[in-house]
């Protein structure tokens, strides 16, 4: 791809959940639908305008001014069709149509977020829908993220706006108590979102790039506005800059994954380090504790330490025995083990990671037996760390994983070999 | 410096290069790209696409004036398009003419040179 091509991409994304919010913020969240299409038409013809008369010299106005004309079109047609009536409708927001320079207000994307991540819909819906209405995700690019087929998630999306239009909304930003009640709900769906580019089992690192400074983007604007700047929201926004100030660190020349005790420090992003830092030093000033602040104080430690050798185990010990509190889920479990392991020693960290043993959701998840193999050969169980190394690479891994791990096997073989021959 | 009509002929039966709009829009940031450069290099003066249908053509037949689908019946191609560029004479035009991906892809790029007074 060229970069002129992926500027125009840029473009059409950027713009597409600007001029969503607006349209919905005219239409109703009843015609979503309606307003992805008309998007979708706009970009359409400016593929096909522009390439007769190049770029235009203020293309958000043009794409904002050509999916609203597309709306009308679709409506239009609608309304012929349908024998209910639009008319009604028309004078009000036709005032508002006449001015695509409100599009991009956040207010109207923060709303947008809240249709999105309605309760009605399934976690994974949620981020779906988030992702293709304010952030201009394709079917096909999200497909790739939740690692399903594009006719999959289309069918999806379709479902869940044909919900969203069931429950007829109001397009705002919820207040008070049920504003309370859903932000948890909105904080977790962009986790999610976050944590989908985080961690891409597969597909081009360009998206996961992509999802990551996507979800921060989303938990900046809700930092950013009264109504949604709770500490929780702060929280998640340092625990997002956090991880993906480490984005470039994680990845060696080859494409090879570079874990934390090998990354190389000064290429972790120190402007967005800081930022972290702000938004957490705002997370403690709201006085609650949600597993989100302490997950964010634990990166925070990652972050801070010079280098891996000199993290403050005892630190991070304290913050995983405060989160095992809130959220005693099996994974937290097994990294509270794993930081045990330096914070006390291996055998501890490992009695840790045995006590787990059994968990159904660890069963095949590679990090579990990826940490028992490292701390077996840490005490020299080689024997036992090929084994756990081994079932490691049964699990759902990506390429980077995969290949970590086979050289950690390799390693660990030719050091066994080597202990055998001395003998 | 003169001004010159490209106008940019298709095969009738041809309205785009393909259906799959992957190449469809690979093939439109290409002409875009184009467009873009002409721009730049300041030759770029205008440039529309026309719509997909083969227009309509008005005539008179005696003293009546009628109207039939486009276009001319012994006519093969449609202009799907045009750009107004600026260029010194016919050779500079042909040779902006000849670096426009329409050639690549559609067909025939007639160039004409507007009279000025």
């Amino acid at each position: 791809m060229s970069a002129a091509d992926a500027q125009l991409e840029a473009l059409f994304r950027q713009e597409a959940g600007r001029i969503s919010a607006w349209l919905v913020r005219l239409l109703g969240p009843k015609r979503l639908d309606l307003i992805e299409d008309a998007v979708q038409d706009a970009f359409a013809a400016a593929l096909a305008q522009w390439a007769y008369c190049g770029t235009p010299e203020r293309p958000a106005a043009w794409l904002a001014v050509a999916a609203r004309n597309k709306a009308l079109d679709r409506l239009r047609r609608e309304a012929r069709l349908d024998s209910v009536d639009t008319q009604d409708e028309t004078a009000a927001w036709r005032l508002g149509f006449s001015n695509p320079e409100d599009t991009g207000k956040p207010d109207d994307t923060l709303a947008l977020m809240f249709v999105a991540c309605h309760p009605a819909l399934s976690l994974d819906e949620q981020t779906m829908l988030t992702l293709q209405t304010v952030c201009g995700f394709t079917p096909r690019e999200i497909a790739r993220s939740f690692l399903s087929t594009p006719e999959a998630v289309t069918q999806r999306l379709v479902r869940a706006k044909r919900r969203i239009r069931g429950l007829d909304l109001a397009f705002e930003i919820p207040e008070g108590a049920e504003l309370a009640g859903r932000l948890p709900g909105l904080l977790s769906a962009i986790y999610l979102l976050f944590n989908g580019g985080y961690t891409a089992a597969e597909g081009e690192p360009l998206m996961s790039e992509e999802l990551c400074a996507e979800g921060l983007r989303l938990a900046t604007l809700l930092t950013g506005h009264p109504a949604t700047a709770t500490g929780e929201a702060h929280a998640l926004a340092a625990l997002m800059c956090f991880h993906h100030a480490r984005a470039a660190a994680r990845t060696g020349p080859a494409g090879d994954l570079i874990l934390l005790a090998e990354q190389d420090r000064s290429r972790w992003d120190a402007a967005l380090i800081a930022r972290g830092f702000g938004h957490l030093r705002a997370a403690m000033r709201a006085h609650e504790l949600s597993a989100l602040h302490l997950e964010a104080g634990i990166a925070s430690v990652h972050a801070g330490a010079r280098s891996f050798a000199e993290t403050d185990w005892q630190q991070l010990a304290r913050y995983y025995e405060t989160l095992l509190r809130l959220k005693p889920t099996p994974v937290v479990r097994l990294n509270a083990a794993i930081v045990t392991a330096y914070a006390v020693d291996a055998a501890t960290g490992l009695a840790g990671l045995d006590a787990l043993e059994g968990e159904k959701k660890l069963e095949h998840y590679a990090p579990y037996h990826a940490a028992r193999g490292e701390l077996l050969t840490k005490l020299g169980r080689e024997a036992e760390a090929a084994a756990a190394l081994e079932r490691a690479l049964e699990c759902p891994v990506n390429g980077a994983e995969r290949e970590y791990l086979t050289n950690k096997l390799r390693s660990s073989a030719a050091e066994r070999l080597m202990r055998a021959a001395s003998h | 410096m003169s001004s010159f009509m490209l106008l940019l002929h298709r095969p009738v039966d041809r309205p785009r290069v393909s259906t799959d709009p992957a190449v469809y829009t690979q093939v439109s940031r290409e002409y875009m790209a184009w467009a873009d450069r002409m721009r730049a290099e300041g030759h770029l003066k205008g440039g529309n696409k026309l719509t997909d249908d083969s227009g309509r053509i008005v005539r008179t037949a005696g003293e009546r004036v009628s109207t039939t689908d486009g276009p001319y019946p012994e006519s093969k191609e449609l202009v799907g398009g045009f750009f107004l560029i600026s260029a010194r004479d016919y050779a500079e035009a042909c040779h902006l003419a000849e670096s426009c991906p329409h050639l690549k892809y559609y067909g025939n790029i007639e160039v004409r040179q507007v009279e000025e007074l």
